[in-house]
This record gives structure tokens, C-alpha cells and sequence, in this order.
């Protein structure tokens, strides 16, 4: 087959703009899925398949479609919808040749929209605007139209009008992709060179690439190699995802498609590497990803020291799945043994925080999420610190740098001043101010991770009420006048409840900290004082006052079977939290320092 | 200590009149009001259901509870007593064969009752039958307390009741008062113990007022229609209680009890020595051959399961508890007692050493001033009373 007759490309959009539906409606028309297996949002059922864990996620379906007598092969690449996954978009990105850029004609253009073009064009693919919902009363295409060509210099007149939900416009939308979108190279005959953009584990067949074949060809039973880890192994299985596994004996230049290979664990292979034929193999491999950088950390305890190795499994369970999750072993001298745990950002810990507690049935403790820091030490070496309590003291250290982002939100010109205010609370610094239509506008901003990755996001909802929309990408590391806030429960410090932040805001921050300790902190059989530390100093105080009473007055004969029954739940409830000193802290209270409303 | 002479013996028997004249708002035992029934036919099917323990031979202490026992028509209540007491001889006379030995009076034979319901001749006819203990249910000597409770008897009640009692021959009588009750302060609470302590008995429970699930007064709270008492009143009443009954030579013994030496309640320190007890009637709890039953907490299904067989019973839930729930509720109940556990005892009775089993609340409450070991005996101190369910939560399982 002639490269000439394959299209690769992905659709991108904002959460909600209508990727899936107009996914599901493309794999309708090319008769990918049947009337009878039609239902709606077929790639989403596939996301919560993987969610829970069921192997086969359909994250490249190819098709057949006819246009002007001739049948072509599309190769649609799925790609998350979230700010945390970006670098999986550009993955899939990096496989196609072009883009379906979706905008919803009632909300507009929107800060994800804005972040995926970025990143289609940066990895060259083509774009086409796609202005979806068209049938919804509230839509308005023309201002959609032009915003499209105001931020992303998309001509208005080309972007296609269309409804995924009932099919208009989307034959024709197909038909572009024919003529507007370029076909891959045609590099058969060059040595084999497959880009793995993607791959799963299987309980049964083991690890399952995601391949999109650049230059010659992949065959069953050929002898392959992995140019970034050095292995080889021997082809097993090769198929297309139609949507259903489809085994082929051949995958050339310009396809998409899976490749199995006895590959057992997901760590063995890197997404982004490049998969060659052992014998003849490519000069060089492709241009790979850069690796995901993990931004968030936190700290996984258990509830229970006996069920340390209960969570070490849990963890090794989940990796096989998530290879941007990673975790490491790690010892607090107020909570004992557990892991530092790295995540792509907040939602990423959400997932993994989730999954964890659905699929194992084991008490633990978290501490609050915090970012990674860089620190330059008096002999210039440049190291990466995960956790507040990992940093040595400031005399030890040249430079304390933080990570910034490029921040953009884009929101109606009516909520600009609480914003604004919002940002600046929080160190931001305004770069740039767009107008997309009278209405709204785009404002771009360098930022703190730090100081947008935990609540920013839900403040912004609150502020616009709901309208807002904001994504970021990591920059660049960057010195700041940091410091260390300590945090000490009956006098003992607590490493666990360390914070690094921005000295300006130190010690309002370590009051605000107390505060909430004091309200998630149950009382205890005796006054417990909650100080904090920065620098050394004491700023500042409060006091868990102890409870006055707790007995049962009454315990005769009859009532013991019920009477030990309530204090087994006593005893039960101490349980669920950590032990530090003799005060018992829950997990709210390590979440909590991170909240900073009034 | 004192409790070392008295919880070493044999068994209790305990009888739960579920009747009252009308129910309390704060009261979480089961009771119903005796008008919507036939006390004749409960006080034969409580009888018929002792014909089951016929292997028992006396009983060291009695107790009738409930409820009221004091609502009964004195010819049931009469009834009972005697039937228990003749019961109990005629098991003795059959198992000593030719030998006329009179079976061995109960020690301490305890009736509960109403100050509302009593006088001096049925108080005379009871002390006549054998029961040798009164306890009187007082709960406060502030008629606006008496009134928020739902009680029906009034101050003036407290005393003529004791009064009766006295002059009918008993030389045990205890009062209980109820804390904490909304509307009370320091003062009305002083005024509560000493009162009691003016009549000249010799035992004093001190009850903090509970708020038991499923009660109007818990609702009441729930809806924000009562106020309880705050916390720090509450302790402060519970200390007065403290101080203000060993000023006047009551010995605390166990978290809400207090005695004149050598009128410790017998029948309780058996409870807290966890050692076997019979209950019979309506949801009374019975510990015996190592199985804890509660009968069914209703009077008609009650009789419906004792009547058609002699000696029948009707346990509602039953459980074995294995030898390292009997230690842990051996420690929660000692540790109730202000003597505590005693240690070589606890070996004795429940295989454990107490000091291994608890090593790691043991120490960290001894640190805590919470927890105090003196003469093998392993004890709360006066510190960790108010709070003694957050410590003895961890003794509850290990």
C-alpha cells in the first residue's frame, strides 16, 4: 500500500468540547463499528476499561474510507484531555501528520484548546479547525470562528462547521481529512524505524506497543530492537486496533498499529523509544518525547507498619499500568517507612490516590502534595529535592529554585480583576493580555507551580463562576526567595507538615497552617501545642485544648458486650491515624495545610 | 483494697422488671408501662425461666432491676422474691439429700426502687422475705431537674422513702443521682450530693446523665431543642462528686460509685470482676458456662418462648467470647474499679499477664500520669477517670 493513501491524525479539544462524540461518529460512518456495537462514546467506555484496570485501551482505531473512488486507510490516535497529561498528547501527536483542532461554538475557544495546538504545531502536525455543536442554541460560530483565527491563526472561512452528535458536517470534515491533511513520508525501503507512542500491560500476553511505523516495515517473527534500551526480542503478535485486535503479518511505513514481542513489564519498554530491525537496523532513531517530568510528590504511609509491604505491592501493581507514576522508599522520622511517590500533577495523584484505595484495602496516610525543587550547592552541583524535608540547611546551599509554568486563562473580560488579583496573590507575573472577541480574553502568565497546583484551579472556577479555563506547561527552574516552614506537634517537629514557600508569605502561611491543624487535630487526652518553625524561629502558636470528658457512665452486666463493641470503634478510629509521639494525627490534617481560604 | 474480699465467690442472679409507670425521657433500658400488661403472667414466665439454671445451686447476690420493680403489685413482687428463694432452698434440699442443711442466704439481695412507690409496709414485707439492700432511685433533689427527667416522684419522696426504709429494718441503702442534667449547675448538683448524703445511706452511684441512642432526650439534643451540659461543667460536677464524697467518708470503688467501707454493692463488684452472672426477664443479660445471652428485649415474645416450655429460654443474641476477649474485657471491666487490675489474679483467671498482653497502652499511659502499678495492681488514676473511655478503648482489643 502506497503511503499516498494513509491519513494519521488526532483530534484535540477542550474537556467537553466533543472529541469522543466526534470520535465514535468517524468510526460510524467508516463503518469501524457496527450498528450493533454502536454506542455512544466508544473510546470513553475504552478509558474506563483502563481505568479499572482491563487491559485493551483503544488509543489508535484505523479505518477505511472511500473518497473520489478511492479507499483510504485513517489511523485515528486518541489523546487525554488533561492539563497533567500533556506530554501523552504530543506523544500521539508526534504519530500523526495532522490534527482535528475541536472547539465546542458555545464555549469558544479555551485554554486546552489553546495548550494542544501549541503543541500539535510543535511537533509539525497540520491543523484543522473544527467547530463542533453548531445544532445547540447558544451556539455562536462566527465569534467561535474568529477567536480560532484570532489566537491560533486558523482562517475562519476554513474551519469546518459541524454537529458530532448528529453527523452534520463530519463526511465532509472526513473528506478534508483526505485532501487537506499530507500522507506520511513513503520511507519503505528505508531500515525500519517504528516510534512507540504508547503501551499497556496485559496480564496474559504481556507489554503491547503502540506503533506508528516511520520507515520500512514491521514483521511477525522478525528479530526487533528496542534502539533506547538496547533489547531484542522476537515479534509475536502484529494488528491494528479496528477498533477491535486485529492481528496482521505486516506493518509498513506510514501505519499504526500494536506489536507484542514478549516483552514482560511496562518498565522494560520506554515510551518514545525506537524500535528497529536487529539485522539491518536504522542510523539513528527517531526523535523521541521528552520523558514526562513528574512535578507533584507526596508521601504514602501506612496506616499500620505491618501493611508496609502491602503497599510496596499495591505500588508495583500500579506501575505496570502507569509508567509516569513512580514511587520510592522513604523513612519520616515522625511517620516511619513509606514511599515518596512522583505524579505528573494534582489530577494524576487523584487517579493514582483513587485506584489505590479501590484495589487494595490498606489504611494510609498522605501527606500534602508539594513540587519538586532545585537546589545549587556551595560546590555548584545542581540536585533535584522532592520533599521540604529533604532540603539541607540553607547555610549548606547556594540557591534554592523553584519550577515556574507558562500560565494561561482564558475568561470572560467580566471576571479579569478577580483574577488578576488572584494571581498576583500568588506570584504570578503577567506576560501577555489577548482579546479573543469583545468578550474574552486570554491572559498568559509566568508562575510558581507551586502556587497554582494545588487550589488555584478551583479558585479560578470560583471567581469566573465556572467560566475560566486554565492550562500550564512547566518552563524552567528558577531562584526564589524560598523558605522552610516547620511545623512541631507536642514539640516534636514534623517532617511530614514541612512546607517550602515563598518567604514573603511565610509566616501568614504558618498561621493559616496552625489553624487548620488545630481544627483537623482531634483533642487529646492532653494539651497538645502546635508551633511553627521557620528558620529556626518560633512564629507563631496554637493549642489543641485536651477533652474534659470521656466515660461511660454507666456498665453493668447486660451492657457489656455492647459497651466493648463502642470502644472497639474508639479504639478503631485512633487506627486510621498516625502516631507521632503520643499524638494522633488524621489524614485530613496532612491535606489541610495546603488549604489557604479565610 | 476494699473490692478484694468481695468478688472472689460465687454467681449473681439478676431479674429485669421491664415495667414502669410511665417511661423517662433519658432512660435507655428496656421498660414498658405496666398498664398495657398482665404482671402476673411475666412474673411465671421470669420464674419458669430460672427452672432452667436447676444446676445452680445459691446465688451470693441479687439484684432486681429494671424498670421498676417497685410498680409491681406487692403480691407479684412478693411472689417473685419468694418463689427465688424458695427455688433456691428446695435445689438445696433435693442435692443434700437426708441432710436438713438450709440453703445459704444471699449475701446481698438488692431491690431497685422508685421513691414514689414505696412504703414503710411494703418496705417491711420485702425486708421480711430477705432482700437486704435498697437501691432507691433518687437522681436529684431539684424539683426542675426531677420534672426535666420525666421523673414522677418529688424531693420530699427521697426522704420519706429512705425514711420508711430505715424504720423497716434496712441497714444497706444506696441512692442514685444523676450529673449533667440540662438546666443544672455546680450549685444544684452540690446541693443534689449533699442532700443525699444527709440522709444517712450508706452507698452513692453518681451518674453522669447519658444521652442513650433512641431516647426522646437524645432527639431533644438532636434537634437542638436541649442543651447538655458543657464539658468542662460536666467534669468540674463529676470531681465535686469526687471530693465532696470522700469528704464525707464515701470511697469511690468504681468510676460512678461510692460506699461507706464494707457497703460496696456486691452484686456490681461481680459485674466488674467479670465473673458469671444469671439475668433473667426481659432483655436481662446472663453470663454463664463462658456464653454472654441477652434475652429479647420484648415482653410479649418473651412469654411467648417461656411459657409453652418449663424452663425455657429466650435468648435474642448469644456469644462465646474467645480467651483473649474474656482477657480484654476482664481489663476493661477491672480497670473500672479503682482498685483496678489486680495482676496475679487476672493471670489466674484468664491465662494472660496483663503487663504483656497491654504492654504498649500500659506504658504509654503510664507516661502520661493516666495509668499508675502499685502493688501488683494496675489502676486508673484520678486524672484519667473523666476520660477513661479514650484509655480503656485500648484495652478493648489487642
Amino acid at each position: 500500500m502506497s503511503t499516498e493513501l494513509i491519513r494519521n491524525f488526532s483530534i484535540i479539544a477542550h474537556i467537553d468540547h466533543g472529541k469522543s462524540t466526534l470520535a465514535d461518529r468517524i468510526m460510524e460512518i467508516t463503518g469501524a463499528v457496527s450498528d450493533r456495537e454502536k454506542k455512544d462514546q466508544l473510546l470513553d467506555d475504552m478509558d474506563i476499561e483502563r481505568e479499572r484496570g482491563i487491559t485493551i485501551k483503544a488509543s489508535a482505531v484505523t479505518m477505511n474510507y472511500e473518497h473520489a473512488g478511492k479507499s483510504y486507510m485513517l489511523n485515528l490516535i486518541d489523546t487525554p484531555g488533561h492539563v497533567d497529561f500533556h506530554y501523552e498528547v504530543s506523544r500521539a501527536l508526534s504519530a500523526c501528520e495532522g490534527a482535528l483542532l475541536v472547539v465546542d461554538a458555545s464555549q469558544g475557544v479555551q485554554a486546552q484548546t489553546v495548550a494542544n495546538a501549541y503543541l500539535a504545531t510543535s511537533v509539525g502536525a497540520e491543523l484543522i479547525g473544527v467547530i463542533n455543536k453548531v445544532d445547540l442554541p447558544s451556539a455562536q460560530p462566527e465569534i467561535t470562528a474568529e477567536e480560532i483565527e484570532h489566537v491560533l491563526g486558523i482562517k475562519k472561512q476554513d474551519c469546518f462547521r459541524i454537529s458530532a452528535k448528529t453527523g452534520v458536517g463530519v463526511r465532509e470534515l472526513l473528506d478534508a481529512v483526505v485532501t487537506l491533511l499530507p500522507p506520511p513520508p513513503d520511507k519503505g525501503n528505508e531500515p525500519t524505524a517504528a516510534l512507540v507512542f504508547d503501551s499497556i500491560c496485559d496480564d496474559y500476553r504481556g507489554v503491547i506497543c503502540y506503533v506508528r511505523v516511520f520507515a520500512g516495515a514491521l514483521t511477525l517473527k522478525q528479530k526487533i530492537r528496542f534502539m533506547g534500551a538496547g533489547r531484542t526480542h522476537l515479534v509475536t503478535e502484529l494488528g491494528k486496533f479496528t477498533p477491535k485486535m486485529s492481528p496482521v503479518d505486516r506493518l509498513s511505513a506510514g501505519e499504526v498499529g500494536y506489536v507484542i514481542a514478549n516483552v514482560r513489564q511496562l518498565s522494560d519498554v520506554t515510551v518514545g523509544d525506537t524500535i528497529t530491525d536487529d539485522s539491518s537496523p536504522a542510523e539513528k532513531p527517531l526523535p523521541g518525547y521528552v520523558p514526562p517530568m513528574q512535578m507533584v510528590f507526596s508521601d504514602f504511609y501506612p496506616g499500620n507498619n505491618t501493611d508496609y509491604p502491602n503497599l510496596r505491592s499495591a505500588f508495583e501493581k500500579l506501575t505496570l499500568n502507569d509508567a509516569s507514576f513512580s514511587f520510592v522508599p522513604q523513612n519520616s522520622p515522625a511517620l516511619g517507612f513509606g514511599f515518596r511517590c512522583g505524579f505528573l500533577g494534582l489530577l494524576h495523584m487523584e487517579i493514582v490516590q483513587e485506584r489505590l484505595e479501590r484495589e487494595n484495602d490498606i489504611d494510609v496516610v498522605q501527606t500534602a502534595p508539594t513540587v519538586s525543587y532545585e537546589i545549587v550547592t556551595n560546590d555548584d552541583q545542581v540536585k533535584r529535592i522532592d520533599s521540604p524535608s529533604d532540603l539541607p540547611d540553607i547555610s549548606h546551599i547556594k540557591e534554592l529554585r523553584e519550577p515556574f509554568v507558562r500560565l494561561e486563562i482564558i475568561t470572560g473580560t467580566d471576571a479579569i480583576g478577580g483574577i488578576m488579583k488572584l494571581a498576583e496573590s500568588r506570584r504570578c507575573k503577567l506576560i501577555k493580555t489577548d482579546y479573543l472577541s469583545q468578550k474574552r480574553v486570554m491572559l498568559e502568565y509566568r508562575a510558581p507551580l507551586a502556587e497554582i497546583v494545588y487550589d488555584f484551579y478551583d479558585l479560578l472556577k470560583g471567581i469566573s463562576h465556572g467560566y475560566a479555563t486554565m492550562d500550564y506547561e512547566f518552563t524552567d527552574f528558577e531562584a526564589s526567595d524560598l523558605v522552610k516552614i516547620n511545623i512541631l506537634v507536642n514539640r516534636i517537629p514534623v517532617d511530614a507538615l514541612s512546607l517550602i514557600v515563598h518567604r514573603s508569605t511565610a509566616e501568614s502561611r504558618g498561621r493559616k497552617m496552625l489553624v487548620r491543624l488545630r481544627k483537623a487535630i482531634p483533642r487529646h487526652q492532653f494539651e497538645i501545642p502546635l508551633q511553627v518553625a521557620i528558620g529556626g524561629k518560633i512564629v507563631a502558636r496554637e493549642t489543641i485544648k485536651p477533652f474534659r470528658k470521656d466515660v461511660t457512665a454507666k456498665l453493668y452486666g447486660g451492657d457489656v458486650t455492647r459497651k466493648m463493641k463502642v470502644l472497639k470503634r474508639q479504639k478503631e478510629g485512633k487506627k486510621r491515624m498516625k502516631n507521632i509521639g503520643s499524638v494522633q494525627i488524621p489524614q485530613e490534617a496532612f491535606m489541610s495545610i495546603l488549604d489557604t481560604s479565610d | 483494697m476494699d473490692c478484694e474480699k468481695f468478688d472472689c465467690v460465687a454467681d449473681s442472679l439478676y431479674v429485669h422488671i421491664p415495667f414502669c409507670d410511665a417511661k423517662c425521657r433519658y432512660c435507655g433500658f428496656y421498660s414498658e408501662p405496666i398498664k398495657n400488661h398482665n404482671p402476673q403472667r411475666l412474673i411465671s414466665a421470669i420464674i419458669a425461666e430460672l427452672g432452667q439454671y436447676d444446676s445452680v445451686k445459691s446465688f451470693r447476690t441479687i439484684y432486681i432491676g429494671g424498670g421498676s420493680p417497685s410498680c409491681l403489685p406487692t403480691e407479684q413482687l412478693l411472689r417473685l422474691i419468694s418463689e427465688i428463694t424458695s427455688w433456691h432452698g428446695l435445689q438445696a434440699r433435693e442435692s443434700t439429700a437426708t441432710m436438713a442443711v438450709l440453703p445459704p442466704k444471699p449475701e446481698e439481695f438488692t431491690i431497685e426502687v422508685n421513691p414514689g412507690q414505696v412504703n414503710k409496709d411494703v418496705l417491711s414485707r420485702l425486708h421480711d422475705c430477705g432482700v437486704n439492700r435498697l437501691s432507691i432511685g433518687a437522681q436529684s433533689f431539684n424539683p426542675a431537674e426531677l420534672t426535666f427527667l420525666g421523673r414522677r416522684h418529688s424531693v420530699a419522696d427521697i426522704s420519706r422513702a429512705v425514711g420508711a426504709a430505715k424504720e423497716a429494718g434496712f441497714e444497706n441503702i444506696g441512692v442514685d443521682l444523676i450529673f449533667a442534667i440540662p438546666g443544672s449547675t455546680l450549685e444544684s448538683w452540690k446541693h443534689s450530693l449533699h442532700s443525699a448524703i444527709d440522709l444517712g445511706v450508706q452507698h452513692i452511684s453518681a451518674y453522669c446523665l447519658t444521652y442513650e441512642e433512641d431516647t426522646p432526650l437524645q432527639k431533644a439534643v438532636a434537634t437542638g431543642e436541649v442543651e447538655p451540659v458543657d464539658e468542662e461543667t460536666d467534669r468540674a460536677m463529676y470531681e465535686t462528686a469526687i471530693d465532696e464524697l470522700e469528704r464525707a467518708g464515701f470511697k469511690q470503688y468504681e468510676i460512678s460509685n461510692f460506699a461507706r467501707p464494707g457497703f460496696e454493692c456486691k452484686h456490681n463488684l461481680n459485674y466488674w470482676a467479670n465473673r458469671s452472672y444469671i439475668g433473667v426477664g426481659p432483655a436481662a443479660g446472663s453470663y454463664w458456662n463462658g456464653k454472654r445471652t441477652l434475652n429479647i428485649a420484648n415482653i410479649a415474645k418473651y412469654i411467648e418462648m417461656i411459657e409453652p416450655r418449663r424452663a425455657g429460654n429466650a435468648t435474642a443474641e448469644s456469644e462465646i467470647p474467645n480467651h483473649l476477649q474474656i482477657a480484654c474485657e476482664t481489663a476493661v471491666l477491672n480497670l473500672r474499679r479503682r482498685c483496678g487490675i489486680k495482676l496475679e489474679e487476672f493471670k489466674n483467671r484468664t491465662g494472660f499477664d496483663a503487663m504483656k498482653l497491654f504492654t504498649e497502652p500500659i506504658g504509654r499511659y503510664r507516661e502520661l500520669g493516666l495509668i499508675e502499678m502499685t502493688d501488683g495492681r494496675l489502676f486508673l488514676t484520678r486524672t484519667a477517670l473523666p476520660i477513661a473511655d479514650s484509655v480503656l478503648c485500648d484495652f478493648s482489643t489487642v
